[in-house]
């Protein structure tokens, strides 16, 4: 095991139940992310990419292999314990947002602070919306706000506890690419003011240049580092 | 994604099927235990339908019953003198025919104060059966010989129950009965003597209203037909409440299943958004959706009420088994009625309760596709409700027998969901204002409330109405039928004593005294005979209700009073002051101003001996005749009648162990007749039993809609919840902050509506007590307190059974299904 690995992913193997009979949709992955990082994983639609973010994340399980996430293998434990590992320490910025719509957008973004009990939690949430640019939106509901807002309240809820790791799995698919650009900026900009490490889903090459490596996904394998 | 739809598409069928299911058993049980209930009432007749006239019966009525192949017994009834030897006694004379009684059993002993048994047949040819009153006033025996007319008759048996002697209060004598064919040899009956003939009729319920049909359609002068529905008035009033009681879970459970479909159909509505703005996208005009819809809702509706139909029928098969000797006799065989409204009611109320709903999938647009939150489905749930009510009121009144009571309980209903409604949206405005005061949790639960404002109200109202429909069937209804049951407490009066003299009544008290019974009420009785009402003359062919010919044709027994029976009830009017007890009014019985088309300011002719009085309706009221105490149609102030000829009526209980002292006092005062009501006490107690062990039962079925209304309810929030539990583990909620949040949420829905819906329980269950069964009822706090608990309670844990998988599973693929 890399000694500086923050995630390490060791013959990740997906099967899921089809009305073809069993579909193998992760084939044999191995990989690891160093402490800082930034990686792209990149590949086709279908070829796997958004399957192995949520087995890295730990919201989902292999079929064979193991993840180890921030020292815990994540195989090894119970959905509760893998939900305590993510606690604070993991941000996620998702193609859909994945907002409460019946939360406002501050009490969205208190959200994980008050999860890892954050002694004040409103004045960072603030804070963080200020800081995405949405200091005048703060008691508006997701339905009142535009995709790009809702990504704008959904960055700033996935850095609002200084997380070790963001994952992102597209951020920008659901956007325009002038709104995308500044989503992807204001990504990277946080990324580096935090020193967070990035995992990003992306389909544009673009995107993946801007990353310290990429990862290419072909049905379900890996085909090596992309330089 | 597809396999989910599949999943919510059953919950609306078993929704749907559940609620046909409760109406279905509900229904075809209380049809079935009514028509029995029917069938105990006309053991009352000894028969299913009588006819009354004052000749003999007709051949052509005789042709007709033997044509339609019903049984039928004649008996003819009038009074004459007994003799034996020096001493003699005037009789209530009842001559029968083979085969009376044709319903009920007539109870007679060998003598008196030995065991009875039902009796076998008739008289014999040449014997009498009597009252034991009569035995003892002839001072005479089983055995021995009695004269009546020029006919000697041997003393055979005792009677101690006649079925259709019922309200013997009108007679005045005791009981001889002989067989029919000895009739013309006492030469008592000549053209012209006042008998009454009885022509008694049983069989077939269809044949029977052939009968009747073609009865009424000759238009006979003098002819009363009778039936178990105007019968003596004390069965009536208990079998009214019980069919009340029936009729009342009947529509409840029909209520409570048009709230379980209505949310069911939201649930559904509200899944297919994403389908029909996609459907827009690739060209289906508004129309092609209104179709595809349509036919899927009649499809569903269909397939539900089937399901439900058939569980119905097997459901209260099931519970006929579970309480044998539910009724006297066999229970007769469901008919098919109930099956056809379920089935109708089904689809009915699916098509009613999702009409609003579907109209709105229509005007879905094409660009949800691209923002989800448009078109959402609007929370104009008054629209919703009073389609629903209206759709609701419109089965109610097809179905319903009656029409007072469906206008109860759907008044009573609107007015309840409009409270509910305005109460809930209120306090989770007020709830939803206090959020940032409690933590994160907490502020998560009460959020997702106040958020959904609108429909969490509709939630909380479709809660509330279950809680309240659970609440009123199973607390409020003890108290009820309670109240029914103490109606007729233990030492209800079992005798009457009638034709006491004024100057007996000194005497009589005496006697009461030695007994150690405790002072009797002795009512004044003058007979009178009703002759004009506002100056026109009446006769009993002017009136169509045989109740009304009835009072008619009978003298009227007036009696006067300084102030109200507690068993009484005044309804309109006033009762008289002091100053006016010398005045010429009078107070009415409801349903004897009702039969006679009376109302207050009439003015009654009545003919008392040979002078005539007439009296002005100063108030209408009503009465519980089964208070078993003397009680008339007709009370006028007592100073109005002094000087007129009267006679004293009092009731009083004697145990059966003791009933050889009214011997004593009828030996006392022979002109006073002891009328027993002992045995129709009796049937009436049992019957009132019955009813309750049955309602015990329907109400059960009505608890279980509820309970689907609740479950209903709960799901309709269960796609989202699914959503906020995926994400909150994505952010690294733990299973007890998972837990604290969703019971937050479901605490504060489970007590604002256990709240409001015992609130409402409360309410209603006053209302239907005080002013549908004119019984007593109290209010109790721990009523309240049981309805919030218990709603807490179930909202709770059905939530919380309702979402607990998801905190096991992984999150990844409900993240997947937006
Ligand atoms: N639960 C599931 N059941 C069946 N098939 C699944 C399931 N989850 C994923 N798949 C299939 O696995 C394959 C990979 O899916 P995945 O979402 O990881 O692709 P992706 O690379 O993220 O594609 P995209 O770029 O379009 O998002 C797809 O063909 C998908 O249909
Ligand atoms: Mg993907």
């Amino acid at each position: 095991m890399t000694p500086d690995a923050i995630v390490q992913a060791e013959a990740l193997t997906k099967q899921v139940q089809s009305p073809e009979g069993m579909l193998t949709i992760l084939n044999d992955v191995s990989m690891s992310v160093r402490r800082g990082e930034t990686l792209a994983v990149v590949g086709v639609s279908g070829s796997g990419k958004s399957t192995l973010l949520g087995l890295l994340a730990g919201l989902d399980v292999p079929t064979a292999g193991r993840v180890i996430l921030n020292g815990t293998d994540l195989s090894q434990v119970n959905e509760d314990e893998r939900a305590r590992v993510r606690a604070g320490r993991i941000g996620f910025v998702f193609q859909n947002f994945q907002l409460l719509p019946s939360l406002t957008a501050i009490e969205n973004v208190m959200l994980p602070l008050e999860l890892t009990g954050c002694p004040l939690p409103e004045k960072e949430a603030r804070a963080g919306l200020t800081r995405v640019g949405l200091a005048d939106r703060i008691a508006h509901y997701p339905s009142q706000l535009s995709g790009g807002e809702q990504q704008r309240v959904a960055i700033a809820r996935a850095f609002a506890t200084n997380p070790q790791i963001l994952f992102a799995d597209e951020p920008t698919g659901n956007l325009d690419e002038k709104t995308g650009g500044r989503i992807i900026d204001l990504l990277f900009d946080l990324n580096r003011e935090r020193d967070t490490t990035l995992i990003l889903v992306t389909h544009d090459r673009a995107i993946g240049i801007r990353c310290d490596r990429r990862l290419e996904l072909s049905a379900g394998r890996l085909l090596g580092a992309l330089n | 994604m597809r396999q989910r739809r599949a999943g919510d598409l059953k919950v609306v069928i078993a929704a749907l099927a559940v609620a046909v299911a409760a109406l279905v058993s509900v229904m075809t049980f209380a049809d079935r235990l009514q028509r029995a209930l029917k069938f105990q009432g006309s053991e009352l007749l000894a028969a299913d339908l009588v006819v009354r006239s004052h000749d003999p019966s007709k051949s052509e009525w005789t042709a007709e019953i033997s044509r339609l192949g019903l049984q039928s017994a004649r008996t003819v009834n009038f009074r004459s003198v007994v003799m034996r030897g020096e001493d003699s006694q005037l009789a209530e004379v009842k001559a029968v025919e083979e085969g009376y009684p044709l319903r009920g059993r007539l109870r007679v002993a060998a003598d008196i104060n030995l065991e009875d048994a039902p009796a076998t047949g008739i008289p014999p040819v040449g014997t009498v059966w009597v009252d034991g009153q009569l035995i003892v006033l002839l001072n005479t025996a089983v055995g021995e010989r009695v004269n009546l007319g020029s006919q000697q008759f041997v003393i055979d048996k005792v009677i101690t129950l006649e079925p259709d002697r019922g309200g013997a209060v009108f007679a005045i004598a005791p009981r001889l009965m002989l067989n029919i064919a000895d009739l013309s040899s006492t030469g008592l009956i000549q053209p012209g003597s006042l008998a009454s003939y009885r022509l008694l009729i049983a069989g077939d319920v269809s044949l029977i209203n052939t009968f009747r049909d073609w009865m009424r359609k000759r238009e006979e002068v003098g002819v009363v037909l009778q039936d178990a529905s105007n019968a003596q008035p004390r069965f009536r009033t208990a079998l009214d409440k019980g069919e009340q009681f029936l009729g009342l879970a009947t529509l409840v459970s029909m209520l409570l299943a048009g709230v379980a479909i209505a949310r069911a159909a939201r649930n559904y509505a509200q899944r297919h958004l994403d389908t029909v703005a996609l459907m827009r996208c690739v060209g289906a005009t508004q129309r092609k959706i209104l179709e595809v819809f349509t036919i899927q809702i009649l499809v569903l509706g269909t397939v539900g009420s089937i399901i439900g139909c058939t569980v119905g029928y097997a459901a209260q098969q099931v519970f006929v088994y579970l309480i044998p000797g539910l009724v006297a006799g066999d229970l007769p065989w469901p008919s098919l009625m109930p099956a056809v409204i379920g089935l109708a009611a089904g689809v009915i109320t699916l098509v009613g309760f999702a009409a609003p709903i579907i109209l709105r999938l229509r005007g879905v647009p094409p660009l949800r596709v691209l923002r989800r939150e448009l078109g959402a489905l609007p929370n104009h749930i008054a629209a919703v409700y009073i389609t629903a009510m209206l759709t609701l009121a419109a089965l109610v009144f097809w179905v319903g027998r009656d029409l007072m009571l469906a206008s109860y309980v759907l008044g009573g209903s609107l007015t309840t969901i409009i409270l509910l409604a305005t109460l809930s949206y209120l306090l989770i405005q007020l709830v939803s204002r206090m959020r940032w005061g409690v933590g994160v949790t907490w502020r998560f639960g009460i959020a997702a409330l106040a958020r959904r404002a609108g429909s969490s109200t509709g939630q909380i109202v479709a809660i509330g109405i279950g809680v309240m429909a659970i609440l009123l069937l199973t607390l409020v209804r003890t108290d009820l039928l309670q109240a029914w049951r103490t109606n007729l407490p233990p030492e209800t009066p079992n005798h009457f004593l009638i034709n006491i003299q004024p100057g007996q009544l000194t005497d009589i008290e005496g006697f009461f005294r030695e007994q150690q019974w405790p002072k009797p009420h002795l009512r004044p009785i003058v007979r009178a005979r009703l002759i004009a009402i506002n100056d026109k003359s009446v006769r009993p062919q002017d009136f169509q209700d045989p109740f009304a010919q009835r009072v008619i044709q009978r003298a009227a027994n007036l009696s006067w009073m300084e102030s109200l029976q507690s068993d009484n009830k005044l309804v309109a009017g006033s009762w008289w002051r002091v100053q006016e007890r010398a005045l010429p009014l009078v107070s009415v019985e409801q349903q004897y101003a009702e039969a006679l088309e009376l109302k207050l300011g009439d003015r009654l002719k009545y003919q008392i001996a040979d002078q005539e009085i007439t009296v002005t309706i100063s108030n209408l009221r009503t009465v519980a005749w089964d208070s078993f105490r003397p009680n008339f149609f007709l009370l006028v102030p007592p100073a109005l009648l002094n000087g007129y000829p009267a006679s004293y009526i009092t009731s009083l209980y004697v145990p059966r162990s003791r009933a050889h002292h009214l011997s004593a006092l009828i030996k006392k005062f022979p002109n006073v007749t002891n009328i027993d009501v002992d045995a129709l006490l009796q049937q009436v107690r049992r019957l009132i039993d019955r009813v309750n062990s049955v309602l015990e039962y329907i109400f059960l079925f009505t608890v279980l809609a509820g309970i689907v209304v609740l479950y209903a309810a709960i799901q309709t929030t269960q796609g989202e919840r699914r959503q906020e539990v995926a994400i909150l583990r994505t952010l690294g909620a733990t299973r007890r902050q998972l837990f604290i949040g969703m019971v937050s949420e479901f605490v504060v829905m489970g007590v604002l509506a256990g709240g409001v819906g015992a609130l409402a329980a409360m309410m209603t269950g006053y209302a239907i007590s005080e002013y549908l069964l004119s019984i007593p009822y109290r209010l109790h706090i721990s009523t309240w307190l049981v309805g919030v608990g218990a709603a807490v309670t179930i909202v709770t844990a059905a939530g919380i059974l309702g979402t607990y998988r998801l905190w096991r599973t992984p999150p990844w693929h409900i993240l997947r299904e937006n």
